[in-house]
């Protein structure tokens, strides 16, 4: 289980201020839970998710996994980031394998044991190509190779799919349903998209801004496995555009209804 | 010309731009207007006797082993600093004034001073070498840490990667491509220095032979050795670029990745 207790993050200003990027956050992620962050920009979700990977200090609070303090980045997680961030000057199959590598075994090693993960995503044929020659989405799934393949019990995702286009990223989405329902991972999602917080999650957060808080956690109360069918669902448009009045009231639209 | 591909084309006008210059050349020759410019037919013909002659070979060897003792270790140190001066905003305070004083400084100017240190030997003829490759290396290589993505440092210390696994496997080969391109560079200049140093002793090396050649007027035998001087530039730096391409994969045209300082 994931723990988040109180926490608060400031950043110091040019003009010697300080400014409150988070205040007062908690909530608790369950094991194997499908966990969704959702909020306006500039609320500080992707700052929250940097701080569960240990890349990120609080300054105020803390993060408890299993009941440890994090401290900073752990074999126990494993993260996959928006601009996919792979290395240019390595093939694919070294690329799924950096992490490990990092974490001590070979090139030869490394290679050998992200082919599997590789696989699972369907790129073995290309495991001797560069990322520049591969498209966006097949990016992502080395991504998210290079994650699954150190193993982690927690996956933290940066809006993964932002990236992408509309019919790649429904397409990763659905992909990413098959895998977590194979893997039963703990994941921790941060996004903008509704649609996708509604379809992917069992829980999504949804969070405010200035400073970036709590405003309400939603449960999704759709079946599992989720087919595509859901999205046309009456739960998932109820779910979805509740969102969108909470978001549209933050954003200060004068027109949203006022949240009671 | 049309129809033509834009490859071949530039290699149509570059083969046009030299035929057009030789003509020039031998037609000044053939004019006899100066003992300087011999008809370019005089020089390629003693180009066959001089490029063969022990005199030359020899000469041509002693700049190899002047050129094969400092550009390496040149190479090896600048990297290493560079390193550093592009990571550690300490490294770079402390020695950016040195390396940019070096860099705009004549260089020229420095190697009398260089042989009042080293004497009329080989060792000035190292250092000057080692001067003007050095810090061509490590501007370059510290321009090339900077071109780091610090996501790609986000990513690893996310898979935890400590400092030394984010030099070594992000940075260093962040940086290849300008530290080629460095290196590219330094070995063109590797060739002006061992030239010009000789020069000043006038004995050994290419650069003496120049200066003997120069002095008994043997003109003809003088830009059969300049023609070889320029020709073995090209095809070292050429040799740089073909192990650029291999090293790279995954960078388009490695060769015309722009150093991020020439050099004065």
């Amino acid at each position: 289980m994931i723990e988040i207790e109180g926490i608060g993050r400031r950043f110091n200003t040019r003009d010697g201020g300080s400014f409150e990027a988070l205040k007062d956050v908690s909530f608790s992620v369950n094991d194997k839970e499908f966990f969704s962050i959702i909020g306006p920009s500039g609320c500080g979700k992707t700052t929250l998710l940097k701080m569960v990977a240990g890349l990120v200090k609080p300054t105020a609070g803390r993060i408890d996994i299993d009941g440890r303090t994090v401290i900073g980045p752990g074999d126990d997680r494993a993260m996959v980031f928006q601009q996919f961030v792979l290395l240019p000057w390595a093939d694919i199959l070294t690329n799924v394998g950096f992490g490990l590598e990092l974490r001590g075994m070979s090139r030869k090693e490394s290679r050998d044991a992200a082919r599997p993960h590789l696989e699972q995503v369907g790129l073995t044929r290309f495991s001797e190509h560069y990322p520049h020659e591969l498209s966006g989405g097949m990016q992502q799934r080395v991504g998210l190779a290079r994650a699954l393949a150190v193993g982690p019990d927690i996956l933290l995702m940066d809006e993964p799919f932002g990236a992408l286009d509309a019919q790649t990223r429904q397409l990763m989405q659905e992909d990413l349903m098959r895998l977590w329902e194979v893997e039963q991972k703990t994941v921790i999602f941060v996004t903008h998209s509704m649609d996708e917080a509604a379809y992917l999650s069992d829980r999504v957060l949804v969070m405010d801004t200035h400073p970036g808080r709590v405003r309400e956690i939603l449960d999704v109360p759709l079946p599992r496995p989720r087919e595509e069918g859901v999205r046309r669902s009456p739960v998932f448009n109820e779910l979805t555009s509740h969102m969108w009045r909470e978001l549209r009231g933050m954003m200060g639209d004068p027109t949203a209804p006022a949240p009671e | 010309m049309r129809g033509m591909s834009a490859k071949n084309r530039s290699r149509l006008l570059s083969i046009v731009g030299l035929v057009a210059g030789l003509a020039i050349w031998e037609l000044i020759g053939r004019l006899e207007l100066s003992p300087a410019f011999p008809p370019v037919t005089a020089v390629l013909a003693a180009i066959g006797e001089v490029w063969t002659s022990p005199r030359f070979l020899d000469a041509f060897r002693e700049s190899m082993i002047s050129i094969a003792i400092a550009l390496p270790p040149s190479i090896v140190f600048g990297i290493g600093i560079g390193l550093l001066l592009g990571r550690y905003r300490p490294v770079e305070w402390a020695l950016d004034p040195l390396v940019n004083t070096f860099l705009s400084l004549p260089l020229v100017a420095l190697i009398p001073v260089l042989f009042l240190i080293f004497g009329l030997g080989r060792g000035s003829i190292l250092a000057t070498i080692v001067i003007y490759t050095f810090f061509i290396v490590v501007v370059n290589t510290a321009a090339g840490v900077r071109t780091t993505d610090p996501l790609i440092v986000e990513m690893a210390t996310s898979f935890g990667a400590g400092e030394r696994q984010v030099l070594r496997r992000v940075v260093l080969p962040s940086a290849l491509p300008l530290m080629f391109a460095g290196v590219r560079i330094a070995t063109g200049r590797a060739i002006r220095a061992v030239i010009i140093a000789e020069q000043v002793i006038g004995l050994i090396g290419l650069g003496g032979l120049v200066q003997r050649l120069g002095g008994a007027f043997a003109v003809e035998q003088l830009y059969a050795v300049i023609l070889f001087i320029g020709f073995f530039g090209l095809v070292s730096m050429e040799a740089v670029s073909t192990v650029e391409r291999r090293a790279l994969p995954w960078v388009a045209a490695p060769e015309d990745i722009e150093p991020a300082f020439q050099g004065a």
